[in-house]
């Protein structure tokens, strides 16, 4: 297939996406300073956290160029070892956490992190998110090419893998809200891949039995569960004070600096919580375009999936929408009150860098992708006409000679 | 095949988008009001800015000094969860700090999950300072005025005092509170979790303190000082434990000396036996203050016409009215029964004598009747303002003047009346009342307010004229002339200099013991004037002293300490001798 001209409004959504959080970031970022200073005593400057997120938008737009410039032929042997790479780097931290290392970042008894001195923290899940979305669509494409996507040539080698990455993600670093996020990019390929629905329903029914049992087994989970249905505890403060966020913004919003929520009141409000200052600061308005912002993402990479060439490459493009489907929407339903807390990032808008970056390379590759899917036109037509096709490639011959 | 489950994915995007809408749409457009209601309640913190509470002065000569004043204190708050233990070890309990302390170190610490605690209080400006140079964490001082009395105990029960929860009680502190605590305003702002006022919104509403009045007072310093002092000296000197005096100036109603003992001190008035060492006896406290009243009785009489100095009246030593024996304390004394003018039944003190005169008054020589008693009564009430409350700025009782007509036994009662028994008045009526027999018949309303300080300047409130005339001005000179005989007969000890014109009667009232007069339970009155030989009184004084279960008579007790008072004034405001 030949390549040419990328899906442009794919990176013109990422953009757009990103702008607005650094927007937000620049008009809060002072206040959480403050907050911070105050109650904890520490001394960070008002612009610590916008700096640090132009540094994080920087280096994710760079990030997502070299997605795109790396041609996916080569890339796509990498795929298994980040996967892998993320394994690693999670049974590392697991150790890291168990003999106490000041490596593994913890909070509230939940290891998700490795400190990486100056640079922050590197969050292993990341790298399961993105390695289990390469893997996998290689994995079912190679089999469905081979005829033995039914057969458990497929079905062990992905249950192996997505098992043993669920398992650390959600029973180690006990971290549901990726968890499902795994689960969505695990659904989403499979799903797409065209195995029997029998067995795909098989294997959700597994997931939702599986689900139940980590939340009946962790009391943690119970008690969020819990209190989110009776209405008290820390999640409820969370969710209480996002959604007065959310409702004071009104139809057009309070204006950018005009968050008292973000004063402290509202937990987390750069990182999980920065959807409901949006809604304080621009109103429904605001989200509105923010989520539609989203949405014409997603389409776009739908449509790198619905036109592309080859099984893989249809795979990545639906892993990718999957995966920031379900963690926009877990995030935003969190913060409107619709399911409970579990502690994720609104992707590319949230403050942090590892988050961001694995969601512009994802991005990345689609936009390269887009580069190299089949024609609109000549889907249909195909379907339709054959003398219009060949009249459409003499054009297209006539065409490339000129260039 | 593929293509479908590609499109159901999209159908699950646009799901989920369109519960997010619908969700974000009830949130922020229907509900908007509730939320912001919810936000407004979190966010908006409402402090009081307190105003400060006026000073209190009195008169130094013509200069007005500060006798009750506010210092700047601080309490001390900590928040357990974020205190650092060496840092309170080191700046907070010290040695310093430990009369301030009100709790211990280990009561900080053994529960660090509460966020607000006072440790301390009363804690001066200078080691409010040394704390917030070392700044400690989890460390606040609030600011707090507190009264101060540069005089100490010095006119306690005339100034009262300021309660814990900043409200003035009994005395100026009392009645005045409003004027001396002024307005609090009010800060409304916007804040952040840790209750910093931001400058976000301009819902922000400052409404400024009105700070109270600084009062300066007519009473001068150096006279309530040195009352108090003769006072608590001749207290001692008769064995008695109770004391009044008050000092004014009959010719314009200005109090200069309002003093009552026991006192107490105001910056530890809980320390009290009980609550009646608070009250301030001369304004709050009605009693009979007996033969006083006889001054009031002849001066109806003779501002009627139906009497004076010379008239004449037969003393039987006692009389039967509504079959009631009423008589004179000198009942023994057979040398003065017979033929007597009404000076004499003054300088005697017979109740025969204002008897007769009530009788003179109904115009009924033979007996008391309806016209005499309601004559009485419009003269102690409309004239003198007994059983009335004053009007001075002062909490007031009203006491209690009988009706002249309704009731039984009128005319015993109003025989009584005469002579200052069966009514209650407080000493601040009969002072008033005799400031108007004395000083030409005018009735001033007694007053104890001078003016207002301002940065420093004395603002004297508009002097207020008679209020009525009481007698005519020849009435009051013959009574003037009376009070001056009454004392010159009783002055067995040469105590008047000369060159000075002083009067004065005195008062033994019986108290009502188990619902009768006791005879051996006496309260000693004395009521005078003085000033220059030929000249208007410039001073007026009233004496009231006793013990409970003892008898105290006037002559021996209540007089020598005006006589002390009245020495006292004559060198103070330089009276010089007359003619």
């Amino acid at each position: 297939m030949r390549r040419h001209r990328g899906d442009r409004i794919i990176v013109a959504m990422t953009l757009l996406l990103l702008f607005a959080g650094l927007i937000i970031i620049y008009a809060i970022g002072p206040m959480r300073a403050n907050f911070l200073n105050a109650t904890y005593g520490g001394d960070i400057s008002e612009n610590h956290f916008f700096i640090r997120q132009l540094i994080n938008v920087i280096l994710s737009i760079v990030a997502f160029v070299i997605a795109y410039k790396i041609p996916y032929e080569k890339m796509r042997k990498w795929g298994k070892w980040v996967l892998i790479l993320g394994i690693v780097l999670s049974a590392g931290l697991w150790v890291l956490a168990k003999v106490g290392s000041g490596l593994a970042k913890c909070e509230l008894g939940a290891c998700r992190w490795i400190n990486i001195g100056s640079f922050g923290s590197l969050q292993p899940a990341e790298f399961l998110k993105l390695g289990l979305l390469m893997y996998l669509a290689q994995l079912a494409a190679s089999r469905k090419a081979e005829g033995s996507i039914n057969k458990s040539d497929f079905w062990l080698p992905a249950g192996v893998a997505s098992i043993v990455s669920l398992f650390f993600v959600i029973v180690v670093q006990k971290d549901l809200g990726t968890g499902v996020v795994l689960i969505a990019i695990i659904l989403g390929t499979i799903f797409a891949s065209g195995v029997e629905l029998k067995r795909f329903a098989l294997v959700l029914g597994a997931i939702l039995i599986a689900g139940v049992g980590v939340i009946v087994t962790s009391p943690h989970r119970v008690e969020r569960v819990k209190t989110f249905f009776n209405g008290d505890g820390a999640d409820t403060y969370h969710i209480e004070n996002a959604m007065i966020a959310i409702g004071t913004g009104g139809l057009t919003g309070v204006g950018v600096g005009n968050s008292v929520q973000a004063t402290g009141y509202l937990p987390e409000s750069i990182n999980d919580s920065v959807f409901a200052v949006m809604g304080e600061t621009f109103g429904f308005l605001g989200l509105g375009l923010v989520v539609m912002i989203f949405v014409i993402l997603l389409t776009r990479v739908m449509r790198v999936a619905e036109l592309a060439d080859g099984m893989e490459q249809r795979l990545m493009a639906v892993g990718v929408f999957s995966w920031i489907m379900v963690q926009m929407s877990v995030n935003v339903m969190a913060m409107t009150g619709l399911i409970p807390l579990t502690g994720i990032t609104l992707p590319l808008l949230s403050y942090g860098g590892t988050s961001m970056m694995f969601v512009t390379v994802a991005l990345g590759i689609t936009f390269q992708l887009s580069c190299y899917t089949k024609r609109e036109k000549e889907m249909k037509q195909a379907k339709f006409s054959n003398s219009h096709l060949k009249k459409r490639r003499l054009n297209e011959d006539s065409r490339s000679r000129r260039r | 095949m593929n293509d479908k489950r590609l499109k159901f994915l999209k159908i699950m995007l646009y799901a989920a988008v369109g519960v997010i809408l619908i969700r974000l749409f009830v949130i922020q457009i229907i509900q908007k009001n509730d939320w912001v209601a919810k936000a407004e309640a979190q966010h908006t913190m409402q402090n009081t800015i307190k105003a400060k509470r006026g000073e209190i002065y009195m008169m130094d000569g013509s200069e007005p000094v500060a006798i009750v004043m506010n210092e700047q204190v601080y309490t001390i708050v900590v928040d357990p969860m974020t205190v650092d233990e060496e840092e309170l070890k080191r700046v907070i309990f010290t040695d310093d700090l430990k009369d301030n302390l009100i709790v211990e170190m280990s009561d900080v610490t053994e529960d660090r999950s509460r966020r607000y605690m006072i440790v301390a209080k009363n804690v001066s400006r200078e080691q409010a300072k040394k704390i917030e140079e070392a700044d400690p964490t989890g460390v606040w001082l609030k600011g707090m005025t507190k009264r101060v009395y540069p005089e100490g105990s010095l006119g306690a029960r005339l100034l009262g005092f300021v309660n814990e929860d900043g409200e003035g009680q009994y005395g100026v502190e009392g009645s005045l509170d409003k004027e001396l605590s002024g307005k609090d305003g009010m800060l409304k702002t916007v804040a952040d979790v840790n209750h910093v006022a931001l400058s976000i919104g301009n819902d922000n509403v400052k409404i400024p303190a009105e700070d109270g009045k600084n009062v300066v007072l007519n009473v001068d310093r150096n006279i309530q000082s040195n009352v108090e002092k003769i006072l608590a000296r001749k207290m001692e000197e008769f064995g008695k434990d109770q004391a009044s005096a008050l000092v004014m100036d009959p010719r314009n109603g200005k109090v200069l000396a309002m003093v009552n003992l026991p006192g107490y001190n105001p910056a530890d008035y809980g320390k009290v036996d009980g609550a009646e060492v608070y009250v301030n006896r001369v304004t709050s406290d009605p009693y009979e203050p007996a033969s006083v009243c006889k001054g009031f009785t002849f001066a109806t009489g003779i501002d009627l016409g139906v009497l004076n100095a010379q008239t004449t009246f037969y003393n039987n030593g006692y009389e039967i009215v509504d079959g009631w024996q009423i008589r004179n304390s000198t009942y023994g004394r057979s040398d003065l029964l017979g033929t007597r003018t009404i000076q004499d039944a003054f300088n005697w003190s017979l109740n025969t004598g204002s008897m007769f005169a009530l009788r003179a008054i109904g115009g009924d020589p033979t007996q008391i009747n309806e016209k005499g008693r309601k004559t009485l009564y419009d003269y102690f009430v409309n004239h003198f303002g007994l059983g009335q409350e004053t009007g001075i700025e002062l909490f007031e009782a009203r006491g209690l003047i009988n009706d002249p007509v309704e009731g039984d036994g009128r005319d015993s009662m109003y025989a009584n009346m005469t002579f200052g028994q069966n009514l209650m008045v407080t000493m601040i009526q009969v002072a008033s009342g005799y400031a108007s027999l004395i000083n030409g018949g005018e009735y001033y309303t007694p007053t104890i307010v001078k003016g207002y300080m301002d940065e420093g300047v004395l603002i004297e409130k508009e002097a207020a004229g008679p209020v009525r005339r009481a007698v005519k001005e020849e009435t009051s000179a013959q009574m003037r002339e009376m009070l001056w005989g009454t004392r010159a007969s009783q002055r067995l000890y040469g105590i008047d200099r000369d060159g000075y014109y002083i009067g004065g009667k005195t008062g033994t009232a019986q108290v009502i013991r188990d619902g009768a007069y006791s005879m051996d339970e006496w309260v000693a009155t004395y009521v005078g004037f003085g000033g220059r030989a030929g000249e208007m009184p410039q001073y007026l004084v009233m004496v009231r002293i006793w013990k409970d279960g003892e008898t105290t008579g006037a002559e021996q007790y209540a007089m020598p300490v005006f006589n002390d008072i009245s020495n006292y004034l004559i060198d103070y405001l330089k009276i010089k001798p007359g003619a």
